[in-house]
């Protein structure tokens, strides 16, 4: 599989803050990776470390097969950027800004910044400093989309986007991906990522701390389970769930007649839903795994490695 | 479709309001002032006044040779209203070309574009000229226009010459205001540089032709390399000319160099 970016211990120091502790991590051309951490962590720093915006204190980045030091407009013209804080204050209009980045970064194909602005529901003919700040993300959204780059970098990209137009955007990047486009992007939550991701990266006071597949996360994460079930005593429901791997904290809520019980379960449910099977359940809920709290987990209980 | 120098057009075309206000407060300064020198600079009186006033207010107003056209026109318009309309539109416009944008967080998405840092420069730069070109175009075409009616005598080739030192004073200001924009990510210091070279260029030529003691200081003012022998009058100082523009050009050079070795927006 192609690499589309690849670093080693890329490295970033501010006077004598050191912002980015020699990450590493690589995204494979086609892929959907997103950049998942609290505010500060670096996600911000490492995009712009990407775009030659700021330049490594050490380590080697590859964007693309390039080294982005070296890249200069030609490599840039291959990548869309959303900057995290989007400033558009200008006295001109979306579509004359639009058409000077077109006429900066390359062809646009006839029509698509137009269909692109009807999907977001955006009015170009509107000064760009009278924009709300949603429309403002949605104009550079359609800025680094327009040119059907083979890189997105996408920083913070559904910020101040309303939920119906965040729809819009994941079905924009599943169809970038189709295309054989690869979308780096980032966000400080993870349920804005998990809809769109093959892979996510935490990072976490300028260290990556886990690198995992969104599959892969979830088969780690923790579903809460309560089941109802019908002629058995609620002991010997406690005793047969608690045997089983991954269950835990199995709690009774109710017993009269039928035992209502709840639990957490951590790992595959085949387990569970196998001992499941041998009981007379009259109603079973298996929540989604709450992946945002097994990141949570992740920034606490390893702050330090990688060090 | 590949259009020539996008950033210099987007840098010029989208601050054409601000050109032409400063247009506007330009041909407002010679329109109130030249047609006026038949009245008061031509007078007998006024040079009897002026000769009463101290010798150092006169000296620092530049009104030594106001009771001629070519002196009233140097010391009025080119000396101080047009000079303070220019130094202030080009400071403005050199401080707010990288630092300014840089500040507003908006030359990260530029830079993130197809597009060259020294490039950034080079384009902004030039469209920072030709702005003060138009605005001295428009005062030389303006004091052409006013020299029969307002009976200036001005001879056509001397005010060419003062323009051209008119703009290099501006263009020296400016550039420095982009050079210190560009070196330090803020526009306000490139404001504040501009304004140095603007107003301590002034003031030491004011103050350096008080007496012979300070008149070291007259070496460091630009004012005074362009203006010392009144161009409107007497021609220009082409070397003089040489060294206004000529040290603007290493600006440019100097804040196209540091704005491709340093991290932007950090």
């Amino acid at each position: 599989m192609a690499i589309a970016i690849s670093a080693r211990s890329l490295t970033k120091n501010f006077g004598r803050r050191e912002v980015l502790h020699g990450i590493d991590f690589a995204v494979e051309a086609g892929s959907v990776f997103g950049v998942i951490g609290p505010n500060g962590a670096g996600k911000t720093t490492t995009m712009r470390c990407l775009l030659d915006i700021i330049r490594p204190t050490a380590g080697e980045v590859r964007v693309l097969g390039v080294d982005p030091r070296k890249g200069g407009p030609e490599l840039r013209r291959r990548i869309g950027y959303l900057p995290g804080e989007l400033f558009l204050e200008g006295r001109v209009t979306g579509r004359k800004l639009l058409a000077h980045y077109e006429a900066v970064s390359g062809p646009v194909p006839p029509g698509r910044i137009n269909e692109l602005a009807d999907r977001l529901g955006l009015d170009l003919d509107r000064h760009t400093r009278k924009l709300s700040k949603g429309n403002k993300q949605k104009l550079g959204l359609l800025q680094a989309f327009m040119h059907q780059p083979e890189l997105l970098v996408l920083d913070e990209p559904t910020s101040g986007l309303d939920p119906l137009v965040q729809q819009e955007f994941h079905a924009m990047v599943r169809e970038a991906r189709h295309r054989g486009q690869t979308i780096f992007l980032s966000s400080h939550v993870l349920s804005e990522v998990q809809q769109t991701a093959d892979t996510v990266a935490i990072l976490r006071d300028g260290h990556i701390i886990a690198v995992e597949s969104v599959s892969g996360l979830r088969e780690g994460a923790v579903r809460r389970a309560r089941i109802t079930a019908a002629g058995i005593a609620a002991d010997d429901a406690v005793a047969l769930l608690t045997g089983v791997p991954g269950v835990g904290q199995v709690e009774v809520l109710e017993s009269d007649g039928t035992v209502t019980l709840s639990a957490l379960l951590e790992g595959p449910i085949q387990p569970l839903v196998r001992v499941l099977g041998s009981l007379q359940l009259t109603d079973l809920v298996l929540e989604e795994p709450d992946l945002e709290d097994a990141v949570l987990k992740m920034y606490s209980a390893r702050p330090e490695e990688g060090q | 479709m590949k259009t020539t120098l996008p950033l210099f057009r987007r840098a010029f075309f989208d601050t054409w309001r601000s050109t032409l206000a400063w247009a506007a407060g330009l041909a407002a300064a010679a329109f109130l002032y030249l047609p006026l020198y038949p009245s008061i600079g031509g007078s007998a009186q006024m040079q009897d006044m002026v000769n009463a006033l101290p010798a150092e207010m006169t000296k620092a107003l530049n009104y030594d040779q106001i009771a001629t056209g070519p002196g009233y026109t140097q010391a009025t318009l080119f000396g101080l209203i047009g000079f303070l309309l220019m130094t202030i539109a080009s400071v403005a416009w050199g401080a707010a070309a990288v630092g300014g944008d840089e500040e507003s967080g908006q030359l990260e998405l530029t830079l993130a574009h197809g597009v060259r840092r020294v490039q950034v420069v080079l384009e902004r730069a030039l469209a920072l000229l030709l702005r003060v070109l138009i605005l001295a175009g428009l005062v030389f075409v303006l004091v052409s226009l006013l020299n029969g009616p307002s009976q200036l005598g001005i001879e056509p080739g001397n005010l060419f010459g003062a323009t051209v030192l008119f703009a290099g004073l501006a263009l020296l200001s400016g550039t420095a205001a982009l050079c210190a924009g560009t070196i330090t990510g803020r526009r306000i210091h490139g404001i504040f540089a501009g304004a140095a070279v603007g107003v301590l260029g002034y003031v030491f030529n004011a103050v350096g032709r008080q007496s012979q003691d300070v008149e070291w200081l007259l070496d460091l003012s630009p004012y005074h390399w362009a203006y010392s022998n009144s161009p409107v009058a007497n021609g220009a100082d082409w070397a003089a000319a040489g060294w206004l523009w000529g040290i603007a050009a290493a600006l440019v050079v100097l804040a196209a160099v540091a704005l491709e070795r340093r991290d932007v927006g950090a």
